[in-house]
C-alpha cells in the first residue's frame, strides 16, 4: 500500500511542476534521548528547528553546546530563562558531546 | 597556503556567534564523531527520497551517484531553508514581487508579468551551499559547527528568468541608491527572531549575470527549491540565492544583519581561515564566490568491483566561473596521477563531467581520488593543506573514494 502511495506522488510530481493545493510536508519523528529534562530541550529548541539540527552535528564539546545555546538566545532570540539555558546545555553534553578533557 | 600549523588549527576556539565565550578546545582529544547518526532517507513533496537532515526547516541531501549526471533533476536536488515558517501554498494570482525603497518607481510584479514583460535569459549554474561537504573537514582535523553535510548540498541546473539588472532599472534607481537587500516568505517562529535578509553592492545586482529565475529545468520551481521565483547568482555560493523571492530592497546604506555579518563568515584574511586563536577573533567577511572543486559520482564509497571490468570513474568538476582546466584522477591514493577526459560545456558556471575508464587488474582495497584545477590556476587542496574555519565554509579539498577489487 505504501509503495502504491509513493509511486502515484512520484506520478503526480512528474505531470504537474506546478502545486495546485497545499504540499504536505512529512514530520519526521527523531529518536531523543530521554531523562535529564528532555522536556525542557523539546520544549525550547523545537520552536524553531527539529532534533535533526542536533543529532546531525555529532557530539560537540560543552563550551560548543554553550556557546551555540547562546546564540540561540543572544541572536535568534529563543525565549529560553536561565537556569533552563543550563538544563539544556547539560543535557546536550551529556547526550550529545563531552566534556572538554584537561591534561591528558 | 599549505602549511598551517595543526596545533592551532585543534587548539582553536569554535564559538560561533558567540564572542563572549572564547574557550579553547583541547589540544589532545580530537574528537571527530560525526557518524554517530543515520539520517532518514524520505520523499518529501515533488522530491525523490532523499536523506532528511531536518525535516523543519526542511533540509534535504542529494545522494553521491547524483554527481554523475551533469544536470541534477529537479525532484533531487538538495533543499536547504533556514526558518520553520515555510508557507506550504502560494497562489500565483495573489504573490507579488515588490520592489522597492530607493527606486523612482515602486513595482508590484506577478509572476506573468515577469514573464511577459521582461526579456527572457537562461544560465546553466551550480547551486552549492556554503556548508557544503563540511563533514570532511573532520577526517583531517577538527570537526566543525553546523550539521555536517557530505557533497549533497549541491546541484547544478539551467535556471530561465529576467535579468536583476533590468527588473532595478525599470523600477529606476535613485541617485543615492548603493545596496540591494533581498529576501523571501520563510519566516521565523519568533517574531524578534532576525528574518533571512541577504544584501550585495549594486555594481554586483547591476552586473546583468544575476537572475530572478522563475524556471528551473524547464519547470516551475519546485516548491522546495524556492517556488515561485528565487534569486540566481552564478558562481556564488548559494546563500544569497533567495527562495520564494519576494521583496527587492533597494538600500541607500548597507544594513547590518546576523545573516549577512555572523553566519555564513569566514575569516577576512587571505586564506580565509583560522591560522592561529579562535574564528571569531578574527575581522568577518561574508563568503561569496566559490572555490574549484570536483567530486566523484560513480564509482561510490565501499563499492565492490570484480577484477577485470571496465569501470567508468565519472564525477562533476566546477568553480567560480573561471573555467575547469583539467581533473586529474588517482587511483593510487595519490602516489601517482592521470587526465581524465572532460565532457560537453555547459558553460562556465555549470557542472562539468570528467570521465576515466579504469580497469583494475590486481584485487585489493583502492583509493580513488580526484583533484581540479581552473583555467586562473587555483587547484583544490589535499584534505591536510585546507584551510580550516569554525563554520565549515567553502569545503573543496581533493574528495577520494575508497572500493574493494575483487
Amino acid at each position: 500500500m505504501k509503495k502504491i502511495i509513493l509511486l502515484t506522488s512520484l506520478l503526480t510530481s512528474m505531470a504537474f511542476a506546478q502545486v495546485s493545493k497545499p504540499i504536505e510536508m512529512p514530520y519526521v519523528d527523531y529518536p531523543v534521548e530521554t531523562g535529564d529534562h528532555d522536556e525542557v530541550v523539546q520544549q525550547y529548541c523545537l520552536i524553531c528547528h527539529s532534533f535533526g539540527y542536533i543529532l546531525n552535528q555529532g557530539k560537540k564539546s560543552r563550551p560548543y553546546w554553550t556557546g551555540t545555546v547562546q546564540k540561540m538566545v543572544n541572536e535568534f532570540k529563543a525565549p529560553i530563562p536561565k537556569e533552563d539555558q543550563q538544563t539544556i546545555i547539560n543535557y546536550l553534553v551529556k547526550h550529545y558531546g563531552y566534556e572538554v578533557a584537561s591534561g591528558h | 597556503m599549505s602549511t598551517f600549523n595543526r596545533r592551532h588549527f585543534l587548539g582553536s576556539s569554535l564559538i560561533l556567534g558567540a564572542s563572549s565565550l572564547l574557550g579553547k578546545e583541547a589540544d589532545q582529544k580530537i574528537i571527530t564523531e560525526t557518524k554517530n547518526f543515520v539520517p532518514p532517507v524520505i520523499a518529501f513533496p515533488e522530491k525523490k527520497p532523499l536523506k532528511v537532515i531536518s525535516d523543519r526547516p526542511p533540509l534535504l541531501e542529494s545522494p553521491r551517484d547524483i554527481f554523475t549526471q551533469p544536470i541534477t533533476p529537479n525532484d533531487q536536488f538538495f533543499v536547504r531553508w533556514h526558518m520553520p515558517d515555510i508557507p506550504t501554498y502560494i497562489d500565483l494570482n495573489e504573490f507579488r514581487l515588490q520592489v522597492q525603497g530607493a527606486v523612482e518607481t515602486p513595482l508590484s510584479l506577478s509572476v506573468d508579468d515577469l514573464k511577459s514583460k521582461f526579456e527572457p535569459v537562461e544560465i546553466t549554474s551550480v547551486l552549492q551551499c556554503g556548508g557544503n561537504s563540511r563533514k570532511y573537514y573532520a577526517t583531517s582535523g577538527q570537526a566543525t559547527h553546523g550539521v555536517q553535510w557530505g557533497h549533497g548540498a549541491m546541484g547544478c541546473a539551467v535556471w530561465k528568468g529576467v535579468r536583476l539588472k533590468d527588473i532595478l532599472n525599470k523600477a529606476g534607481l535613485k541617485s543615492d541608491a548603493r545596496f540591494v537587500g533581498v529576501n523571501g516568505l520563510e519566516k521565523p517562529a519568533l517574531d524578534e527572531t532576525p528574518h533571512f535578509f541577504r544584501e550585495m553592492e549594486l555594481d554586483e545586482a547591476l552586473s546583468g549575470e544575476l537572475i530572478v529565475a522563475y524556471e528551473m529545468n524547464g519547470e516551475d520551481l519546485p516548491y522546495l527549491n524556492g517556488f515561485p521565483l528565487r534569486l540566481v547568482i552564478p558562481g556564488h555560493f548559494s546563500d544569497s540565492w533567495v527562495k520564494m523571492l519576494s521583496e527587492i530592497t533597494v538600500l541607500d546604506q548597507y544594513r547590518k544583519t546576523f545573516f549577512m555579518d555572523v553566519a555564513y563568515t569566514v575569516p577576512d584574511n587571505d586564506c580565509e581561515c583560522v591560522v592561529s586563536g579562535g574564528d571569531f577573533e578574527y575581522k568577518r567577511k561574508p563568503i561569496a564566490a566559490m572555490k574549484v572543486k570536483s567530486v566523484i559520482g560513480y564509482p561510490t564509497p565501499n563499492t565492490i568491483i570484480k577484477k577485470g571490468s571496465r569501470i567508468k570513474v565519472t564525477g562533476m568538476a566546477f568553480d567560480q566561473g573561471k573555467g575547469v582546466k583539467e581533473v586529474m584522477i588517482s587511483v593510487d591514493g595519490g602516489k601517482s596521477w592521470s587526465a581524465t577526459a572532460l565532457q560537453k560545456d555547459y558553460g562556465k558556471y555549470a557542472y562539468r563531467q570528467w570521465i576515466y575508464q579504469w580497469e583494475p587488474k590486481t584485487k585489493g582495497e583502492y583509493t580513488i581520488m580526484v583533484r581540479a584545477i581552473n583555467r586562473v590556476g587555483n587547484i583544490q587542496p589535499l584534505p591536510d593543506e585546507i584551510g580550516w574555519n569554525a563554520g565549515g565554509y567553502q569545503y573543496n579539498a581533493v574528495d577520494s573514494v575508497n572500493v574493494k577489487i575483487v
